[in-house]
């Protein structure tokens, strides 16, 4: 008595066993082919509950795309201000020239100082009345009201770069006070981590949700063909064989699902990129509406197609009872 | 080919199916087995179908004991045993032609091969020119001989029967019964269930009787004729 079923089967003249690997092959692969297939056209055939399953699934994963998108925009502005590493140091009124010279000097020797910009109250005051477009009310004024300032542009775009130079201005006594335009990037970088974390954590409860809502249509699906797994089951089929009808089906959720969720996305984007533009070139040109971009895009469509997998996975070791 | 060795089935809640059947098949026997329903003929074919499992002794097929075979190592030992059912369990969602298919599927056979297979298959059993048609259109008798070349598409050693021609009026029993000599002629181990004792005997092959989950006759050339109880 052998112990170990050859798993071929040992019937003499069985072809099977003769068939060159080359041939097995193909027919595995023909196997697959039509299974996916088969998994196609039962969805298409019942075209109202699939689309209704395919409609919730790309609405769950919509929300993290739509949050994605968002986020990817708003981080322009983080890209382009950190480009802007300026600090500005506002002098006191008193100070004479000399003190601003010798300032100047010790500031532009600094090793993570490019260029130090001398702006006198004067330049200050023109400068401000060119842009703002108030020149008469600058010289109504009896006295200028502006500062002197340092205009000290960084060798660098670190942050740390900018606290350092700002920490050495601040303890000079002819500056009354030192502007970075760091902060509020700051405040849009912890803005935009926000947003990074709210994306990652809806990926994770909505993927959930797509698991759980192929797993619950699979096992509907599994309880309509009962009649076939029972049959497949008692002439011999694996219970892998069996199940991978069901995988497709999954699949086929996952990934029509996701590429609808893409669509939606991008109809959004053709609604609001119009006005997001409009919006978008009062802070200069370059700026750009950004869609999905090609890598989020597989992302997408290859993660959904793996959770509608999974799910349609828990469902079969879940439903397939006793085989 | 199938020794039964001391078997006792019984199922949960207390009903004893069988009780300490000991038989054994040769290579390419053919055998009835009878008694009246209740009596524990499935019950004694599903376990050699390994979808009963037994509560005692041992069968052993081919020389190998089936109630060792690991869980997975099931599907590959059903598909060296062909079953024909009562209720002959035919897809009715495709062909003839797709349901004959099906065994030949799952084990991977090639496409042309599988179709030559399954069309000497149904030509065996005289539905060549039904393969295209839904199963649901046809007779009992043909969705039964569907049935039959399923099961013996994929050539197997052992045909397994559950009362076969429990739906067939006599004439179409008889058929059925010619059918399976003649897989019997070219070496096919066979175990039919049937209560049909008036067709059985006819066919002067070797009967099991089960009686309450005993086997209480083991003939080797039943005498009687045209006896029914």
């Amino acid at each position: 008595m052998t112990a170990k079923v050859n798993t071929r089967g040992n019937r003499a003249g069985n072809s099977r066993t003769s068939q060159p690997a080359r041939q097995r092959l193909s027919a595995w692969l023909v196997l697959h082919r039509d299974c996916a297939v088969d998994a196609l056209h039962r969805l298409w055939q019942q075209p109202a509950s699939s689309a209704m399953t395919l409609t919730v699934i790309a609405i769950a994963l919509l929300l993290p795309a739509l949050l994605y998108v968002t986020g990817k925009n708003l981080s322009q502005f983080d890209s382009s201000l950190a480009q802007a590493n300026q600090v500005t140091a506002y002098l006191r009124a008193e100070v004479n020239d000399s003190a601003v010279d010798d300032l100047r000097q010790r500031v532009e020797a600094h090793e993570r100082v490019d260029t130090v910009r001398y702006i006198s109250p004067e330049q200050a005051a023109a400068d401000f009345a060119e842009w703002s477009g108030l020149g008469d009310v600058v010289e109504s004024l009896a006295q200028n009201p502006l500062p002197a300032s340092l205009v000290v542009q960084l060798a660098d775009t670190r942050y740390e770069t900018a606290v350092q130079v700002q920490d050495l201005l601040r303890d000079e006594p002819a500056v009354d006070f030192v502007q970075m335009d760091q902060l509020w990037l700051q405040r849009l970088d912890s803005f935009l981590s926000l947003t990074r974390r709210a994306v990652v954590a809806l990926i994770v409860v909505l993927s959930l949700a797509v698991l759980f809502i192929t797993g619950n249509t699979i096992r509907t699906s599994i309880a309509s063909r009962e009649a076939e797994i029972r049959v497949m089951n008692l002439i011999g089929a694996t219970r892998a064989f069996i199940a991978r009808p069901f995988l497709y089906t999954g699949l086929w959720y996952g990934l029509l699902g996701g590429a609808l969720a893409w669509l939606l996305l991008g109809l959004l984007m053709l609604l609001l990129g119009g006005p997001g533009a409009e919006l978008l070139t009062y802070y200069g040109n370059q700026y750009q509406v950004q869609g999905m971009g090609a890598a989020a895009s597989i992302t997408l469509l290859g993660g959904s197609a793996a959770l509608g997998w999974l799910g349609a996975r828990l469902s079969v070791s879940r439903h397939f009872t006793r085989f | 080919m199938i020794r039964f060795d001391d078997v006792s089935k019984r199922y949960p809640g207390g009903h004893e199916a069988l009780k300490q059947v000991s038989f054994e098949l040769e290579k390419g026997e053919m055998a009835f087995l009878t008694g009246r329903s209740g009596a524990g003929k499935s019950t004694l074919l599903k376990l050699i179908m390994l979808t009963e499992d037994l509560n005692q002794g041992q069968i052993l097929v081919s020389g190998r004991n089936i109630n060792r075979l690991p869980q997975r190592q099931v599907p590959y030992y059903r598909r060296r045993i062909g079953v024909v059912f009562q209720d002959h369990q035919l897809l009715f969602d495709r062909s003839v032609f797709d349901n004959v298919m099906l065994p030949l599927q799952i084990e991977g056979y090639d496409r042309h091969e599988a179709a030559r297979r399954v069309r000497a298959a149904l030509d065996k059993v005289g539905l060549l020119d039904k393969e295209k048609l839904n199963p649901i259109t046809l007779s009992g008798g043909e969705q039964q001989r569907v049935g039959i070349a399923r099961a013996v598409v994929n050539r197997p050693q052992i045909l397994l029967a559950d009362e076969p021609t429990g739906n067939l009026d006599p004439e179409l029993a008889a058929e059925i019964m010619v059918l399976f000599e003649q897989f019997n002629q070219v070496g096919v181990c066979m175990l039919i269930a049937s209560h049909d004792l008036s067709l059985i005997t006819r066919l002067k092959h070797r009967m099991l009787t089960l009686e309450q989950g005993r086997l209480i006759k083991d003939e080797h050339q039943p005498s009687r004729r045209g006896t029914s109880s």
